[in-house]
């Protein structure tokens, strides 16, 4: 990416103004796609100065700010005690430290990417994004729904919650994107989300419906979730291979979950 | 614009893009040891000290260095001849491309592991890519310097 000029604004009114005055300004987040793409933008906005690093428990929530590095994630003990190894299984494998040290929760979630592990990871739990314009909009929804687009994120809101959850991934080498991951949790009830399908993760609805009716049912559950999700072909695997995956992945991560 | 880098406790005035990548300019003030690699984030053979942290400096906006501490692999003195030296007794240096960069995280790695272990190792070091030796050499002589069997 390629830009005129960097701006590090001193508060978050004055970077939404820069943003919405400007169409071709972007908010940095890890800047991981510095060389990545030759898109050219007028201004970047830099919110290093606005405090956005932070992994914060209160009496309800955990909150992340949206600087916050995925490396920071990865060894949080606050996140780690409340959400066992969620977060960390869906990070550990990115590029490596050097990369994770950089790469921001933000970015990651942001972007929408449909390689974004942490996208799946963050689905099963009960989570909201507070926006500077926008205010508080719930996780799933934003990931389903593609109205904001200019607008900044300050921070991850994770509700906490007495349960179970985990992630579960297939990658063929160690520091590539997955060929398909899927995390699941128990709460107040059975969330099962699936992503890098290539595209991006999402919630399932009906094979979650009939768990949750009877959790005695999780092969039939897991074989729902290749009628309810499309699965597409790129370079790391097909359609076909994912559709053969993912009732797998599903049944095991149900079945720990369940335990 | 103009930018105050302090790189190895040395305070640099220099002049970057707005959109320079911190290799570019550490390479520029004649910090040979940054390597340019891939330039997308994969290999790690940029991989420099931020703060003490491993980082790409391929995808870390000069910028954005400015009140951070930036450490390159001549600035670790002493402490880098010491991992240089394991990895070498163990045949493991070829063309020393990827060098630079694995000893400074596996400094950083050193700090950071309070209980290594050798799958912990591998995976701290999952972001170094090396083109000839095959790994196996230099995860030796690593081993040796953190202290692990």
């Amino acid at each position: 990416m390629r830009f005129e000029k960097i701006v590090k604004p001193k508060n978050f009114e004055t970077a939404l103004k820069i943003l919405k005055d400007d169409p071709d300004s972007v908010i940095l987040g890890g800047t991981t796609f510095l060389r990545l793409s030759d898109k050219k933008y007028s201004t970047a906005i830099d919110l290093a100065d606005l405090d956005l690093d932070y992994i914060i428990e209160n009496e309800d929530n955990i909150e992340i700010g949206a600087y916050t590095s995925l490396r920071t994630i990865e060894k949080d003990t606050i996140i780690n005690k409340h959400f066992g190894d969620l977060l960390p299984k869906a990070v550990e494998h990115i590029i490596g430290v050097q990369f994770r040290n950089n790469a921001k929760i933000g970015g990651a979630v942001f972007g929408r990417l449909g390689f974004s592990e942490i996208i799946t990871a963050l689905l099963v739990l009960d989570c909201e994004l507070q926006f500077e314009e926008n205010g508080i909009v719930p996780f799933a929804e934003f990931v389903s729904n593609w109205k904001i687009k200019r607008d900044i994120l300050k921070k991850i809101v994770i509700k906490k919650k007495p349960g179970k959850c985990l992630y579960k991934m297939l990658r063929t080498s160690d520091a590539d994107f997955p060929i398909l991951s899927v995390a699941v949790s128990n709460f107040d009830e059975i969330k099962i989300s699936v992503g890098t399908r290539p595209s991006i993760a999402k919630l399932s609805q009906e094979a979650s419906r009939m768990i949750n009716s009877d959790n005695s049912k999780i092969i039939e559950a897991s074989n729902l979730i290749v009628k309810e999700f499309t699965f597409g072909d790129d370079m790391r695997a097909s359609g076909k291979y994912r559709e053969k995956i993912a009732p797998v992945l599903v049944s095991r991560a149900l079945q720990e979950v369940l335990s | 614009m103009k930018v105050n880098l302090d790189i190895n406790n040395r305070i640099y005035k220099t002049y970057i893009d707005a959109d320079e990548a911190l290799l570019s300019v550490l390479r520029k003030l004649g910090y040979k040891s940054v390597k340019k690699g891939c330039d997308t984030g994969a290999c790690g053979v940029c991989s420099v000290l931020i703060d003490g942290k491993p980082t790409l400096s391929c995808q870390f906006l000069a910028a954005r260095a400015e009140g951070h501490k930036i450490t390159t692999v001549e600035g670790l003195g002493k402490d880098a001849d010491e991992i240089v030296d394991a990895i070498v007794s163990e045949g493991a240096d070829q063309c020393g491309y990827c060098g630079p960069s694995l000893v400074l995280t596996t400094y950083a790695m050193k700090k950071e592991l309070k209980d290594p272990t050798i799958e912990k190792i591998k995976h701290y070091l999952a972001g170094n890519l090396c083109r000839c030796s095959g790994f196996e050499g230099q995860l030796r002589g690593i081993k040796r310097y953190m202290g692990v069997k």
